[in-house]
């Protein structure tokens, strides 16, 4: 009877470990962030709130899932603050999160290709870009096109004010 | 109430006179600037800088107007010289009714404008804790939008010529009939005249 707690127990932890064996990281370990130009004038901000579950290489089957609360743009100037979740731009009272999914993940030479699909206001389009390894972190820098995810599309379709590649930034612990 | 003027029937009351001149500096600087914003060559990050000070400062303007027309009502009007004709009495008291129109619908049809445009930009007052609000229900309203555009640059124009024409009167009644109108609206001695 003894033996057989014991193996249950046994599996239970296995079956617990095989089910986290991917690593959950937050806002409190790394930074996602984001960085354009508007009138000609550089800024930069990023997501206070997120959470990501991120599987490596040689893991079994490697992946990275993000979710990052769109309200919680932070660039340090007020009247972005106030615009960005607004309808036009991140129209968070509809799509509050936005998603990041992989595809598929290699190793490469330092680092990681990762190939996936970023969701923003609804809509959903593939990305890819390279995970730096940098000592005990993982970095990377990758643009995407903000009015082919409707970004400011009724305010500055043109381009105008707001530039149209906004670069991302990835700054996260190794799993 | 308010009894600071000595000489209630020769001059506005001080605030009244306090913010007829700020008013006047105000309007000088958001002609300035808003022709300026909207007209001049220059870098994009210097249109939009200007564009959030002249909306800022227009908040102000708006203020010092209500504050202006709450002392107008509150104080004692010292009554129009007695050497102008009944029809020159007529046209004193229409060209004030057009200035202070034209100073209300000034402010409000660029409050309007901005509440209703689509960049939806909010208006800070030069700090970032004092927000003002947008006029609700016009959001991204282009109709509403290019209607309050237009107002705000006809009644600009308006004013402007109504502004001429108050300062030409001025000029006007001083040489006409040595009457000197810019005492009721400073701080003179007024033993004399």
């Amino acid at each position: 009877m003894h033996y057989l707690r014991f193996f249950a127990l046994a599996c239970l932890l296995c079956a617990s470990t095989f089910v986290f064996s991917k690593s959950n990281i937050d806002n409190t370990q790394g930074i996602v962030g984001f960085a354009g130009e508007h009138a000609g004038m550089a800024f930069s901000g990023e997501f206070t709130r997120w959470n990501a579950k991120i599987s490596l290489p040689p893991e079994a089957s490697p992946s990275i899932e993000a979710e990052f609360q769109l309200a919680s743009a932070r660039t340090g100037d007020a009247i972005y603050d106030e615009t960005l979740p607004e309808g036009d731009w991140f129209d968070v009272k509809n799509h509050p999160v936005g998603k990041f999914t992989s595809s598929n993940i290699e190793a490469v030479d330092n680092g990681y290709l990762v190939e996936g699909t970023l969701r923003l206001r609804g809509k959903t389009l593939p990305v890819s870009f390279k995970l730096n390894e940098n000592g005990e972190r993982l970095q990377s820098r990758f643009a995407i096109d903000r009015l082919e995810y409707g970004i400011g599309l009724d305010s500055d379709p043109e381009a105008d004010w707001v530039s149209r590649e906004i670069q991302m930034t990835l700054d996260i612990p190794k799993p | 109430m308010f009894t600071d003027n000595r000489y209630p029937d020769k001059r506005y009351h001080s605030l009244s006179v306090l913010l007829h001149w700020l008013i006047a500096g105000g309007l000088l600087f958001m002609f300035a600037s808003g022709l300026y914003m909207v007209n001049a060559e220059m870098p994009k990050a210097d249109q939009y800088k200007l564009f959030q000070i002249h909306k800022a400062s227009g908040v102000i303007m708006l203020w010092a107007i209500a504050l202006r027309l709450l002392t107008r009502w509150l104080t004692h009007q010292p009554p129009l010289p007695s050497e102008l004709s009944v029809k020159e009495q007529k046209l004193a008291k229409l060209g004030h009714l057009a200035l202070y129109i034209g100073l209300c619908v000034m402010p409000l049809s660029g409050w309007l404008m901005v509440s209703a445009s689509p960049f939806g930009l909010p208006t800070f007052v030069f700090v970032d804790w004092i927000k003002w609000p947008h006029i609700p229900f016009v959001e991204r309203n282009k109709t509403i939008e290019s209607l309050a555009r237009n107002t705000h640059w006809i009644v600009a124009s308006g004013l402007l010529l109504i502004i001429i024409g108050h300062i030409a009167a001025v000029i006007m009644h001083k040489k006409k009939q040595n009457i000197q109108l810019l005492k009721r609206m400073w701080w003179f001695k007024n033993d004399q005249n």
